[in-house]
């Protein structure tokens, strides 16, 4: 169903309740919460928080048990699973902790994987590999298998994936938890230019002060509340 | 190759030794399966050939019942224009008329040239075109000692030759060897007592000595004549040109004959005993087949759910980025036919080679074996498409529904609780 509106992705009293045990656990409890096209967000909390689940539901990997999320105009909730996989190949880039690469392929198949999906043609495929690949300054590294690669550069690759499909929203959770801080701050940098340059809308969930300092907007959650958001001044 | 198949490809080798196992597993399950069948394919194409080439001939014409309940009355009048009839037919190679019969047989004994016929033993008679029998089963190759008999004119002539063979162990029950005389007493079909004085012209020895023990051969012209059968036979022994057009033959052979009063019988029929024992050895063979494609079904089982289990948060990854649940079920049915694949390659070569030794130097049997009523010496394997094509499609249909839980699995995989396991 298409609405109106100009916001990349919006949540309306958002809850998301698990069984745990029997006992229900609420993860998520109402949360209200929009991004306009072109954001460099960071969501912050402590663990337990409800970081993950919120953004696992706004990536249509987890039905909320409550209120609705609506991406690019699209309210996900009314979608079946071939629609939200689908939806999910267009329009989410996802970015993970541990990289999640597919260890068998090479950093370009890896790349190219997504745009398969799609069904874009070889050649632009290849084209556009490059291109990301030049991008993220990995073009020398797009016969090599993920095990070949550093962790940061396997990081990398993953931020390569996940923009090539041109998505309306890239999500990453926790992108550097797995990464020193040297590479994590020029990681950071890395996609803040790509934002800048694509005006591609980057949502990510953190525990690290370097990425923190780097969104130019930073929203907190507590209790699987919307806390507080912060807007940077840069 | 397309990116899933290389992934497939690759993904077999992630755990090289076990894939390793897996694919030594249905190989193995291949070639047990496929020396199998050969080796059976082989012996009974054997079997069958032997005793059809050299006694009864892969089809028989008989009077209406003379099968079930044989007598010296029944008999096909008018055989020689059925024979030729019959002869003409597309998948048939040769034919030949036979008069089956029994007498009482008495030789003189030993160092009594004048004395009396006191050595006897009862035998079946079994009356022999000579030309038309050597080409239909080259009958003279088992003849151990003396000659084949004479061949006389057709039976119009009815000359008798006076010549007889005896089989190897009945010649020595009667202590006769060729050149001896010896004297035959029946009956003939007009009720007439049929006797005579007959020469051993050779010894036959068949391969059976119970066969062997109880069979004596004359001229068709003798028997009709010394049995009251002018113009008559009892048997149509029918060649084919080969084992697989026996029943195309049978159909149109009944076709010739049915409007005749007669029957039409393939070897099936007439030595039903060996065939229903040839068919309940097919059941035991496919039973076999099965455990083995079991076994090999529970190791390839085995490594896909090992797998699934393995890549559970690769399969989370796979869905969340949009892969469809039926994209990853055919990734990992591929996986599994991959390593069938190269199980059936493998297997090919291991099995042609086990056939090709098996074909060429199969098992001698001494003493020799008796089944169902007949006797072999050497069973060979055969190399037939069936020995390729059966354990192949086996291989694939197992390889592909036993991956297919594993796979339902995998493309239900929960995406969100795969990617919070780390």
């Amino acid at each position: 169903m298409k609405t109106q509106t100009e916001n990349v992705i919006v949540t309306r009293d958002l809850r998301k309740t698990y069984e745990d045990g029997g006992v229900p656990v609420e993860a998520v409890r109402g949360i209200d919460f929009a991004l306009t096209k072109g954001e460099f967000t960071a969501i912050i909390g402590p663990s337990g928080s409800g970081k993950t689940t919120f953004l696992n539901l706004m990536a249509g990997l987890d039905s909320p048990t409550g209120g609705e999320v609506e991406l690019s105009g699209n309210l996900i909730s009314e979608m079946s699973g071939k629609e939200l996989s689908n939806y999910r190949r267009d329009h989410i880039g996802f970015i993970f902790q541990a990289y999640n690469l597919f260890p068998v392929l090479t950093v370009e198949e890896n790349i190219e994987y997504i745009m398969l999906l799609q069904g874009v043609h070889k050649k632009e495929r290849h084209e556009r590999v490059m291109k990301i690949l030049e991008q993220v300054e990995l073009q020398d590294f797009a016969g090599r298998l993920p095990s070949k690669l550093s962790g940061g550069q396997q990081q990398r690759v993953a931020v390569a994936r996940a923009m090539v499909s041109k998505p309306s929203l890239v999500i990453a959770d926790e992108p550097t938890a797995n990464l020193d801080s040297k590479t994590s701050g020029d990681l950071l940098d890395m996609m803040k230019k790509l934002n800048e340059e694509t005006g591609m809308t980057f949502l990510f969930s953190t525990h690290d002060e370097i990425v923190m300092k780097r969104a130019r907007k930073v929203v907190t959650i507590r209790d699987g509340l919307l806390y507080k958001t912060d807007e940077s001044s840069e | 190759m397309s990116l899933t198949a290389k992934l497939a490809w690759r993904n077999i080798f992630r755990q090289r030794r076990r894939t390793i196992l897996t694919i030594m597993t249905m190989t193995g399950g291949f070639v047990l399966s496929s020396l199998s069948i050969g080796w059976m394919d082989g012996s009974y194409s054997g079997m069958i050939l032997f005793f059809t080439n050299h006694r009864t001939g892969q089809i028989q014409v008989h009077k209406e019942g003379y099968l079930d309940n044989p007598s010296i009355y029944d008999t096909i009048d008018n055989y020689s224009s059925v024979g030729l009839e019959i002869d003409s037919l597309e998948n048939v190679r040769a034919w030949a008329p036979r008069i089956y019969t029994g007498a009482l047989l008495a030789s003189r004994e030993e160092g009594s040239p004048s004395g009396i016929y006191s050595n006897s033993a009862a035998a079946a008679i079994i009356g022999i075109d000579p030309r038309l029998e050597e080409n239909a089963t080259e009958f003279s190759n088992q003849i151990t000692d003396g000659e084949m008999l004479t061949a006389s004119e057709a039976d119009s002539s009815l000359r008798a030759t006076g010549q007889i063979l005896l089989g190897k162990e009945l010649a020595l029950t009667l202590n006769v060897t060729v050149g001896d005389s010896l004297i035959l007493f029946s009956q003939a079909a007009d009720g007439s007592g049929a006797d005579r004085k007959y020469t051993v012209q050779g010894i036959v020895s068949t391969g059976n000595p119970e066969v062997d023990r109880t069979t004596s051969y004359l001229t068709l012209a003798d028997s009709q004549l010394l049995f009251a059968l002018e113009g008559r036979v009892h048997e149509l022994a029918v060649m084919t040109t080969s084992l697989g057009e026996v029943d195309a033959a049978a159909a149109e052979i009944s076709g010739v004959t049915g409007s005749l009063g007669l029957e039409t019988a393939s070897w099936k029929v007439f030595a039903r005993e060996f065939y229903a024992g040839m068919k309940a050895d097919e059941t035991q063979l496919k039973i076999m087949l099965a455990i083995i494609i079991g076994v090999a079904a529970l190791g390839v089982l085995n490594t896909i759910l090992m797998m699934v289990l393995e890549r559970r948060r690769e399969f989370g990854v796979m869905k969340a980025i949009g892969t469809q649940p039926k994209s990853i079920v055919r990734m990992i049915v591929l996986e599994a036919n991959l390593m069938g694949l190269v199980s059936i390659i493998a297997g090919g070569i291991l099995s042609t080679i086990g056939l090709l030794i098996l074909s060429k130097h199969g098992m001698v049997f001494d003493p020799p074996m008796d089944y169902g009523g007949f006797v072999f010496r050497e069973m060979l394997a055969s190399i037939t498409p069936a020995c390729y094509w059966i354990p192949s499609v086996s291989v694939m249909i197992t390889s592909s529904v036993v991956s297919l839980i594993p796979a339902l699995k995998a493309a239900h995989t929960d995406a969100a609780k795969s990617l919070r396991t780390v």
